[in-house]
């Protein structure tokens, strides 16, 4: 029997469910966590904040959680706009509450960069924020080339075959109340492919997306170059 | 040389933007254009994530919003000061939205910088970046992480010179001004940004 009863899974993302990658990681792992017994829920960060009974209905499942989890994807070298606020929320929600079993806090990062490390500044502000929550610390799992994966399940054949035995490694040190093991950590910041062949990949797709948006001879357009361009300072 | 300040104080804080003022003043006295947006009071929408501001408008976000304009002030200066209360150790949900949206001041496209991936350069030149962390009471930890932000943010969005200091709330004008002249000396921001 495990020794956590209730997982909640926050989606980080602003994209649409099937297109996002910290949703793919995310529900991995829950399903994993779900196989050993522990009860998941999940949140999409981005629906959450649209009402307040929403929002407070996230708030009532993480106040009520042993683990929590958040999966996100890197926006300029830290944590999304949504996520951020959502942390700023259960800190403040959090810091006057005492209760009898702390809960766990584990960090997933996906940044569209090939190294994992590009995460790393955002994974210490999530270890700051469970120490400020009164969370424990399970630990910050970090993917590059994210992009990869674009919303596909995680599998445990292919190029993801070592994301998901870190994932595995994950949900049983969890269920068994640990943080994330080291192998686990080390697993998932494997690159999933070379460097170049992700960014020749990469740069390819961005040029075939412009293509079929009928805007490739326009991709280095500077709109706010306009010498004429006008901003009111305060 | 213009400078400005984005105040990315939540509802309710009083100290971060008593010391937006105090950035002004001693920026003012210093020779700088310096104005301040309270990000608090600005409309702009979350990213969406959905890449349109690389492949269907470059260069241009489709939310037509504040979030458009502080963008366009951003590039437009010489220096941008990131300031927000310490946040675990980042930044605000204020500031955050602000400078997500700043994604599309790049290019899509990749390239290596000191052996790492990133963005290429979308235009020729980019403001230098002050991050001014607002904190109760000096925590090492935080400050090690938000100068740390600060320099990935400058690697990534080409800032010819960058720093990162920590006020805490209540200072007087004095102590924000002698942080903030030492950040500049460390910048030697007048002869890069010039450069």
């Amino acid at each position: 029997m495990s020794t956590i009863e209730r997982a909640v899974l926050l989606i980080g993302s602003a994209k649409r469910s099937g297109e996002s990658t910290s949703e793919a990681l995310g529900s991995y792992l829950m399903t994993k966590l779900n196989s050993h017994g522990v009860g998941a829920s999940a949140f999409a960060v981005h629906r959450a904040l649209r009402t307040p009974d929403r929002t407070a209905a996230l708030l009532d499942a993480v106040a009520g959680c042993d683990l929590l989890v958040l999966a996100f994807p890197l926006y300029v070298d830290t944590l999304p706009r949504l996520a951020t606020q959502m942390l700023e929320l259960i800190a403040a929600r959090r810091r006057p509450v005492q209760r009898a079993r702390t809960p766990w806090f584990l960090a997933i990062a996906n940044c569209g960069f090939p190294e994992a490390e590009h995460n790393d500044v955002a994974l210490a502000i999530c270890e700051q924020f469970a120490a400020e929550a009164g969370m424990r610390w399970a630990g910050g799992l970090a993917v590059g080339a994210g992009g990869a994966i674009h919303g596909d399940a995680v599998h445990e054949r292919g190029m993801t075959h070592n994301v998901a035995r870190a994932l595995d490694l994950t949900a049983a040190a969890l269920a068994a109340d640990q943080p994330a093991p080291p192998q686990a950590v080390t697993l998932m910041r494997t690159p999933m492919m070379p460097a170049k062949l992700y960014t020749f990949m990469g740069n390819l797709g961005w040029h075939r997306m412009a293509q079929v948006n009928g805007v490739w001879r326009r991709l280095g357009d500077r709109p706010f170059s306009t010498s004429d361009l006008k901003i009111e300072r305060g | 040389m213009n400078a400005l300040i984005l105040d990315g104080a939540l509802p309710g804080d009083v100290a971060t933007p008593a010391i937006a003022q105090h950035l002004q003043q001693a920026l003012t006295v210093a020779g700088w254009n310096a104005g301040i947006v309270a990000l608090r009071e600005q409309k702009i929408a979350y990213c969406l994530g959905c890449f349109d501001c690389w492949t269907k408008s470059p260069g241009l976000c489709k939310i037509d919003d504040d979030g458009r304009t502080v963008t366009a002030a951003m590039l437009a200066s010489d220096l941008v000061v990131y300031l927000t209360p310490l946040t675990f150790g980042g930044y605000s949900s204020e500031l955050k939205k602000a400078v997500d949206r700043s994604i599309c001041l790049v290019s899509p496209f990749f390239t290596r910088i000191a052996g790492e991936v990133h963005h290429k350069a979308r235009y020729d030149r980019y403001p230098a970046i002050l991050g001014v962390g607002v904190a109760a009471a000096p925590n090492a930890a935080q400050a090690a992480i938000f100068a740390r932000l600060i320099e990935r943010n400058a690697l990534n969005l080409h800032a010819p010179a960058h720093a990162a200091v920590i006020v805490h709330d209540g200072d007087p004008a004095t102590t924000t001004a002698a942080a903030l002249a030492q950040a500049l000396a460390h910048m030697n921001i007048d002869r890069k940004v010039m450069a």
